[in-house]
């Protein structure tokens, strides 16, 4: 076992292997030998886990050194495959960094399985489309009256107990609240009201928030492992590692790698550009690569223009003041993300929220204001502009888009479409939620997304018609005064957009198959916005490898996601879970109600053989009583991550009495075994 | 028995008059309309499960607490409410037409954006337009020359194929890297402060440290000449604001006394106070006093929130900003907020200070949380910018001698006036109102020193509760920016790539006066640096010589 070098992991696996010469076809001997060679791993690592029942359960390693960042790959490329350089004695043992099953079919895998999971089982695909029918999801499971009980007396001991200890401590111990008083004619910094939630009830909680991270926050991801004892108000860290399965990254197609057609891409980028574009866009900040960037975004959306901001939650709080103002109207979900709340209140319009989701909610309120017109002097608002999210990042929840669109001609309001969450996750075609309810892009005003989620970058975007993008170019705060997107986020960007997308045409020296599917690509073309991005779009110095480039990897990601999405939330539901949102969201929330449970899930799901790490949200996130537990899909996921997950959550489930779900029950063998057949259910 | 019947009679006119006011309580409350459903609910309820009804009056107290401390009141429409049928709301709606959702462009904006320049590769001291032009870039924000460092990229490099790209999340859930961890440190010990904190983009880092702080009831006393982001977290916090003018401790004074005042005469309870201004200022290059300031907000008791994101990275021996400049601890300053992006040349911006300072902010600092962090590359970068600030001084000094070039040559044209402080690498051009041939006025002091007493002397003070000055100076904005675009498009024709100011006219607090903006490079030769601004010079008097107005 200690001759690890020659893991079989580290065999070039093809397409990146030479970065100059991604083009070039693998050799087959290498294909071949990679699947022999993953054929052992695997049955090393059964016989492994066979063996030894009662292993190491976390993964401890040294603190990550800037010089062990290349693993000694073997002599023939310059591959590395895992920068982690833990004990190999434990390799192989939790399935995270090599895969338990071997691929059945021929695919090569061109990826890390620690970064982005191996699953070549063409059968756990599926595609992400809204298939009609009923809307609402099945938000509506009302726990058990003894849970919804124990969860606000839970509640109400900590507030009782936090107001004590802050009695009695201001008495006793005065010197640990001197921040939260008044001292020496200052007043306190935040006064101990406004902070008692966070130091009588999240400090609690502590190690089971921003809980810090080193590499790649892909597949897996690695913890620094920390203790404390003081009850969290310090953390100690022993410099050693635990690798994880991370079901909480916002990297839903899985861009989030090091190695790999993008990572080059940003590479040579940094070689050409730098790493900052030095100063406002309007003011000397702007590169060809933002134009192109740009374009692609247009492109992509299905819109005619773009516009790009360095962050994702600048692009709306510094859009949404360009485009209402006194006088105007906006209407918001209850649930808008902070982001939105903020611009809104910049902009100095009037706001009205409505019930989440909630179509009737919000033709009523509709309704009602504009036949009442503004308050008091009743004039006519100048305009109403309706802000809801594609994909709701805390309720999983999808937007009701052709109702909304609907009651859009009737109202005649303008619709905002924040699609961070959604843009790359959902769709046949990865174009968000437009392109899951197969609804004209152009029938929305305003669409906005960001690139940290699926994109595997930063910052956002905000797409519409020429006349809208080219006035917010001069209106918005982030022309003059933010600093400009920097080259090498564009690049990820321009990158993973196109292998989303596809190039057309595929690839210069055309294979014999190119001319047919050339003509597929314009018939696609003809009947919608969705198509390939034409090979001029993209900087002459990008050079995708070729399985990004033709957009079979892209769309081998969609169609991963979809699966796993699928499968976790009605396998969950099946187990006897409640979860909230919809089947088809990447983001599954599951309720926990007690604040109690929250963390001790958490921390359960930690100390488990094979880690894994969720988010866990509560109160003032959520409501007060349903506190959850949020599971973000990957396309980097494999199906036996999300079997290893749905294990994990059984058992903790039944230990703290999680299960409070109506509906059929199925058993856990059962649900890992007719996974398919659950995901292809209508 | 007679014990009891006295022990009655002592408590008889005590429970009459708790009977009675129990009476009135009752009667009022059923006065109340809807009171008698709420009392069946109640009742019922009550019988159903006795502690839930504890429980829910106890939640209530605590619902009505938050509402009473929720920040957005829900608007009242009950009483200004019409009353419609269907048919009338139907009829309303059809007739209602809205704005267009934005104003057709017209032909200046259409001019001012295809004027935007546009760099073909790597942004630097000199870099290549699309027109495939090389220019000399006074434009960028590349102080210390950091762009293009090969070093830096390196290391940017490496953390790439280590970290990948993107951060994928926010700080709170698995988006805290050990290079931010690193960043941060890096940024404390640099400047000297306990801790710090990192946020993704320089421009929301202040507009989120400010209602971090600053709540409803607190004191902001602020600069009327503040950078727009500073604007926006001011008018986030609904703080009760006190302006005080441009760069001027007199009037900062006065101000600060007047509130003292005011808080005695209204005998307001104490409240959290800040003074909010910035280092160097964005929008015209002047250097705001430190020291004074320091002694002011020590006197009156006030938090200092300083923005230097002009200032760090740019001046002191090794770019620590003013806190060096002046040799003032950087712990003087309560909240000290910079930009990595622009003294750098990487991304986002910092928050230094002590630790409640930054504690408190990840937790409320509203675009730290709600975020994604930022990509570690970048983080890397802006690391490896301060540790270059360090090991390197003579980057800084190169770049104040570079400064020094371009004002010797700038500062004797009389064409224009020169608003920035002689060590700002930022420098403002204002064309000089011909018309009476007179300097700024005096809410525009030139200089930090020469603080213009006596023309203040001269007027009675601006009106504290009001941004707008007592006598603002006149400028006409759309005459004044096509002259300067001129000038841009002159340099631009020989090789120079400067740019105005841009503004976002009708959204700012106070119109800015309309000005070209310098961005100084140490990654220029004194003897480059001296040509470019001989150009801009000449551009100048091209222009603004031949004007008639
Ligand atoms: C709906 C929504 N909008 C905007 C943002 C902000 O994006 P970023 O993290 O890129 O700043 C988020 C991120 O969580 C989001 O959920």
């Amino acid at each position: 076992m200690p001759s690890q070098p020659s893991s079989p992991m580290a065999f070039p696996p093809p397409g990146f292997s030479k970065r100059k010469s991604a083009i070039a076809l693998p050799p087959q001997s290498t294909a071949v030998s990679y699947l022999t060679a993953l054929q052992q791993a695997d049955a090393k690592a059964r016989s492994n886990s066979a063996s030894s029942a009662a292993t190491v359960s976390t993964l401890s390693t040294p603190a990550l050194s800037t010089s062990s960042s290349m693993s000694s790959s073997s002599s023939s490329a310059t591959t590395v495959l895992d920068d982690d350089p833990y004990d190999p004695k434990h390799d192989g043992d939790d399935g995270l960094s090599r895969p338990a099953v071997p691929p059945t079919s021929e695919q090569v895998f061109s990826t890390i399985h620690s970064e982005f999971g191996h699953c070549g089982n063409q059968t756990y695909r599926h595609t992400s489309k809204y298939s009609g029918g009923a809307f609402d999801p099945a938000n509506s499971h009302e726990p058990p009256y003894y849970i919804l009980l124990s969860t606000y007396i839970s509640y109400i001991f900590l507030i009782v107990i936090g107001h004590m200890r802050d009695y009695f401590g201001k008495k006793l111990r005065s010197a640990n609240y001197k921040h939260l008083m008044p001292s020496n004619g200052y007043a306190a910094l935040n006064s101990d009201f406004d902070s008692f939630y966070t130091r009588r009830l999240k400090a609690r909680m502590d190690d089971c928030f921003s809980r810090p991270v080193t590499g790649v926050p892909g597949r897996t991801i690695a913890l620094l492992d920390r203790t404390s004892s003081d009850y969290n108000a310090t953390f100690d860290y022993s410099g050693t590692r635990t690798r994880a399965l991370n079901v909480s990254s916002y990297n839903y197609l899985g861009f989030a790698q090091a190695r790999g057609g993008c990572a080059d891409a940003v590479e040579e980028s940094i070689k050409r550009y730098g790493i900052s574009a030095c100063g406002a866009r309007l003011e000397g900040g702007s590169t060809d690569l933002h134009l192109q960037a740009e374009a692609l975004v247009a492109r992509f959306v299905g819109q005619e223009d773009a516009l790009i901001t360095s962050m994702g939650y600048a692009t709306n709080s510094t859009t949404i003041p360009a485009l209402a103002s006194k006088g105007c109207l906006i209407i918001s979900d209850e649930f808008n993300h902070a982001s939105i709340r903020f611009g809104v209140r910049l902009s100095g319009a009037s706001v009205r929220m409505f019930k989440h989701n909630d179509v009737q909610d919000l033709e009523a309120l509709l309704r009602e204001v504009i036949s009442q017109g503004q308050p008091r002097t009743h004039r006519p608002w100048k305009k109403i502009l309706l802000i809801v999210e594609g994909l709701y990042s805390m309720e999983g929840s999808l937007v009701n888009l052709p109702a909304i669109i609907e009651l859009k001609r009737k109202y005649k309001f303008y619709l905002y479409v924040d699609e961070a969450h959604s843009i790359g996750a959902m769709g046949p075609h990865g174009r968000g939620v437009i392109d899951y309810f197969g609804v004209n892009p152009r029938d929305i005003d305003i669409m906005m997304g960001t690139f940290t989620k699926s994109f595997g970058a930063s910052g956002g975007y905000i797409s519409g018609s020429t006349a809208l993008i080219s006035r917010l170019r001069l209106c918005s705060h982030a022309g003059p005064y933010c600093e400009s997107m920097t080259p090498s986020v564009l690049t990820q960007i321009v990158a993973s957009m196109a292998s989303i997308m596809g190039v057309s045409p595929p690839l210069p020296p055309a294979s014999p198959l190119a001319t047919p599917t050339r003509s597929l690509d314009v018939a696609i073309v003809e009947k919608s916005f969705i198509g390939p991005a034409p090979a001029a779009a993209l900087p002459t110095w990008l050079s995708l490898p070729p399985q990004l480039r033709d957009g079979s990897e892209g769309k081998e990601r969609l169609r991963r996601l979809a699966f796993n999405a699928r499968y976790l939330s009605r396998a969950l539901v099946k187990l006897g879970f409640i979860t909230y949102g919809h089947d088809d969201s990447p983001i599954i929330p599951l309720l926990i109600f007690n604040p109690g449970k929250m963390c001790l899930f958490s921390r359960m799901m930690l100390e488990r053989k094979t880690p894994i790490v969720v988010v866990v949200v509560a109160y003032p996130a959520t409501p007060l009583v349903t506190s959850r537990v949020r599971f973000c899909l990957s396309a980097a996921h494999t199906k036996d991550d999300v079997d290893v997950l749905l294990k994990a959550c059984d058992e903790i489930g039944d230990v703290l009495d999680l299960k409070h779900g109506d509906g059929e029950r199925w058993t856990l063998e059962e649900v890992m075994r007719r996974a398919t057949e659950l995901v292809r259910m209508p | 028995m007679a014990d009891a019947a006295a022990a009655t009679s002592t408590t008889d006119p005590l429970s009459a008059v708790l009977y009675q006011s129990l009476d009135v309580v009752q009667r009022t409350f059923n006065a109340i309309p809807g009171s008698a459903v709420l009392v069946r609910y109640v009742k019922s309820s009550h019988q159903n499960d006795p502690y839930r009804t504890i429980l829910e009056v106890i939640l209530i107290i605590f619902a009505i607490r938050t509402l009473l401390q929720s920040r957005t009141r829900a608007e009242k429409s009950g009483k200004n409410f019409i009353k419609l049928e269907e048919k009338e709301i139907d009829d309303l709606v059809d007739e209602w037409i809205p704005e267009p959702l934005v104003a057709p462009l017209d032909d200046t904006s259409r001019t001012e954006l295809a004027s935007v320049p546009v760099i073909a590769g790597a942004s630097g001291p000199k870099p290549k337009l699309v027109n495939g032009k090389t220019v000399v870039n006074l434009a960028s924000y590349n102080f210390a020359g950091l762009a293009g460092n090969e070093s830096i990229k390196e290391k940017a490099m490496d953390t790439l194929r280590k970290y990948g790209l993107g951060s994928c999340g926010p700080p709170g859930f698995y988006g805290t890297l050990d290079v931010h961890v690193q960043l941060e440190r890096d940024i404390a010990s640099f400047l000297g402060t306990e801790s710090a904190i990192i946020y993704s983009q320089g421009f929301s880092t202040i507009c989120s440290v400010i209602p971090a702080f600053c709540k409803r009831g607190d004191i902001i006393v602020a600069d009327r000449g503040v950078n727009f982001a500073i604007q926006k977290g001011i008018q986030i916090s609904r703080s009760t604001v006190r302006w005080y003018d441009h760069n001027d401790p007199n009037s900062l004074e006065e101000v600060l006394e007047s509130v003292a005042k005011e808080m005695k005469k209204k005998r307001l309870p104490l409240t959290r106070r800040f003074i909010v201004t910035e280092g160097i200022f964005q929008n015209d290059g002047a250097m705001v006093d430190l020291p004074k300031l320091i002694k002011l907000k020590l006197k009156h008791k006030y938090r200092l929130i300083l923005d230097e994101s002009f200032s760090f990275g740019v001046v002191g021996r090794t770019g620590r900003g003013l806190t060096e400049l002046y040799n003032v601890p950087a712990a003087q300053i309560d909240i000290l907020v910079g930009s990595m992006a622009n003294g750098l040349c990487s991304a986002g911006g910092f928050c230094a200070g002590a630790n409640v300072v930054v504690d408190h902010q990840r937790i409320n600092g509203t675009s730290f949380v709600y975020s994604a962090s930022m990509p570690a590359l970048l983080a890397v970068s802006a690391s490896a910018g301060i540790e270059m600030l360090v090991s390197t001084p003579s980057l800084l000094t190169t770049l104040h001698e570079n400064v020094l070039a371009v004002r010797s040559v700038l500062d004797k044209l009389d064409c224009i006036t020169i608003p920035s402080h002689p060590a700002s690498a930022i420098i403002h051009i204002f064309i000089r109102s011909s018309a009476t041939g007179s300097t700024l006025s005096p809410s525009y002091v030139p200089t930090f020193s020469g603080v213009s007493s006596s023309a203040n002397a001269a007027h009675k003070p601006s009106n504290p509760t009001s941004v707008l000055s007592r006598d603002p100076e006149q400028f006409d904005i759309a005459a004044e920016e096509r002259l300067l675009q001129d000038v841009v498009e002159e340099a631009l024709a020989q090789g120079v790539l400067i740019t105005r100011a841009k503004r976002l006219r009708g959204q700012e607090a106070v119109e800015p006066r309309p000005s070209i903006r310098l961005a100084i490079t140490a990654g220029l030769t004194r003897k480059e640096v001296e040509k470019a601004a001989g150009v801009v010079k000449s551009a100048l008097i091209k222009v603004l010589g031949k004007r008639r107005y």
